[in-house]
């Protein structure tokens, strides 16, 4: 489904992705487990298409989104919940979700895409009219991915979806993940908690300063060597 | 205390004016997060246009607006595209000090194109005050704060209930996000831009047709009275530029009374300067829109 190849981007002279190549199947819950400043955050810029790579290709669907705007990725079926979640502040839950759905252009279809949201999150629906900067950090990550989901992606990214997040409202979150993969979204996630990743992901990587250091399924790999690189990398463990 | 009423009243009527002056910075401010400081110049542009059109063609008071709201927005779209899109990635302090000297150019144009000191622009109403227990009140102000209130009413309805002014909020307050949900800030920014520059064209419409006159100055003063009002109510918030100028408005008219006419400006800058001072480093735009 999304196939990223040998991808180089780099900040400056500073290169943050050093020939990156990852893949994510349709259907599947698909994992990049790495430390800080491994480049997750970046692979994910870049595949969105805020951040330009130097060199490589990403191909979705058999499509280059090399070279595309951020609009016209999110048309082609790609959506990403960004790190820390980013909700607009000041703006309502509903409208929140209403600005998700910028590029759909039938009204009827997002009013219930709409209803649909608020009967998985019920906690949004309660709180539909709430400006978005009031909800707790938990509330705040399930509008992102509702937010993402309003535009009707095939692939769904999330950038560190547990990031600041208590333990408990981590499982729920992870729990929202699987439910939606069980519903047919294909989901690519970036995560330093791989305690929770591997419960929910069929295949997963490693990233290690700007390079993938393994692939597999999970159990291929003990799961402590995999918490020490995902949270320190194998250079300094 | 009934000098007061009157003067708030008084106040109250160009406060809407100002307001409009102080949105048209607070938009493009909150959106693009640049100053523009050919706003004036830009609504200068227009009310010569609107002036010419009067004297040469013997345009009445609708058409000299209308040619003023055109020609503003047009020298909205020149600016746009040489200081604002052209920088779009460089520095703010780029396109600010080129919209700069945008502003002299223009200011220079027009001057040269209209050179005499004052321009009769249509009355928007010559009907008397009317009076009442001791209080006056000037018809063609009242339209004139009628109008702004009008435009004000349909800006907040465009921000709050269509796709493009949820996008425009979107922009403002977290444009990444923004971007991830396929909206683009820079097609945003330029409608807003133009938006803006329509709505400083009508407050000098109106402000020019209560004083029946345009002078080459209005570029400046449009300038300090929209950046005060902007900044009295509190750097890129929207209530604040409708508050901002509504206060500057009273402020100014119960100094004028009061302290006398060489106040009305010192008394405005002396709080600018003040509010400055006290709320520095607390600008956040578009709060609360």
């Amino acid at each position: 489904m999304l196939r990223v190849g040998d991808v180089v981007t780099a900040y400056g002279q500073l290169e943050a992705l050093k020939g990156v190549s990852v893949a994510a199947e349709s259907g599947k819950i698909t994992c990049l487990l790495g430390p800080n400043g491994a480049g997750k955050t970046t692979l994910m810029m870049t595949v969105t298409g805020l951040l330009k790579p130097k060199r490589g290709s990403i191909a979705f669907e058999g499509q280059e989104l090399v070279g595309l705007s951020p609009s016209e990725i999110v048309a082609r079926g790609v959506a990403l919940v960004p790190e820390n979640r980013l909700v607009f502040p000041d703006m309502s839950v509903r409208e929140n979700l209403e600005a998700g759905a910028y590029l759909r252009r039938k009204p009827a279809e997002i009013a219930a895409d709409l209803d649909r949201m608020f009967e998985r999150f019920p906690r949004l629906k309660e709180r539909a009219g709430q400006s978005a900067g009031t909800l707790s950090g938990g509330e705040q990550q399930m509008l992102a991915v509702a937010r993402a989901l309003m535009s009707r992606p095939r692939l769904l990214l999330m950038d560190e979806p547990s990031l600041g997040l208590a333990p408990l409202i981590v499982e729920e979150i992870f729990r929202i993940v699987a439910e939606l993969n069980r519903d047919g979204t294909s989901i690519f996630l970036v995560e330093q908690n791989a305690h929770m990743a591997l419960k929910v992901a069929h295949h997963f990587y490693l990233i290690e300063q700007g390079r993938v250091t393994f692939s597999g399924s999970p159990g291929q790999l003990a799961e402590d060597e995999v918490i020490q690189r995902a949270y320190l990398g194998s250079k300094r463990g | 205390m009934l000098d007061l009423i009157q003067n708030t009243i008084d106040g109250v009527m160009i406060g809407g004016a100002y307001a409009l002056l102080a949105l048209g910075f607070t938009l493009t401010f909150g959106v693009m997060r640049r100053l523009n400081l050919a706003f004036g110049a830009i609504v200068l542009c227009g009310l010569y246009a609107g002036a010419a059109a009067h004297q040469a063609l013997g345009w009445g008071l609708l058409g000299s607006i209308a040619a003023t709201l055109a020609v503003a927005v047009a020298a909205g779209l020149y600016v746009e595209r040489l200081c604002f899109r052209a920088l779009a990635e460089s520095a703010s302090i780029a396109a600010m000090v080129s919209s700069f000297a945008i502003w002299m150019q223009l200011e220079e144009i027009a001057a040269l194109l209209m050179p005499r000191r004052t321009y009769a622009y249509p009355a928007l109403s010559e009907a008397r005050p009317w009076e009442w227990a001791g209080l006056s009140l000037r018809p063609d102000q009242l339209a004139m704060a009628a109008v702004a209130l009008g435009a004000m009413a349909a800006l907040g309805w465009t921000l709050r209930r269509t796709r493009f002014g949820l996008a425009a909020r979107a922009v403002a307050t977290a444009p990444l996000a923004a971007r991830l949900a396929g909206i683009e800030p820079a097609r945003i920014g330029s409608a807003m831009f133009l938006l803006a520059c329509g709505l400083g064209g009508l407050a000098g419409a109106l402000i020019a047709a209560v004083d029946s006159q345009v002078t080459i100055k209005f570029g400046m003063w449009a300038m300090l009275k929209g950046l005060v009002a902007m900044t009295l109510g509190g750097i890129g918030s929207i209530p604040g530029a409708v508050i901002g100028g509504l206060a500057l408005g009273v402020i100014e008219s119960n100094a004028q009374w009061y302290l006398g006419a060489e106040w009305r400006d010192i008394v405005a800058y002396g709080l600018l300067f003040a509010v400055l001072y006290w709320r520095r480093g607390r600008e956040r735009p578009w709060t609360n829109s």
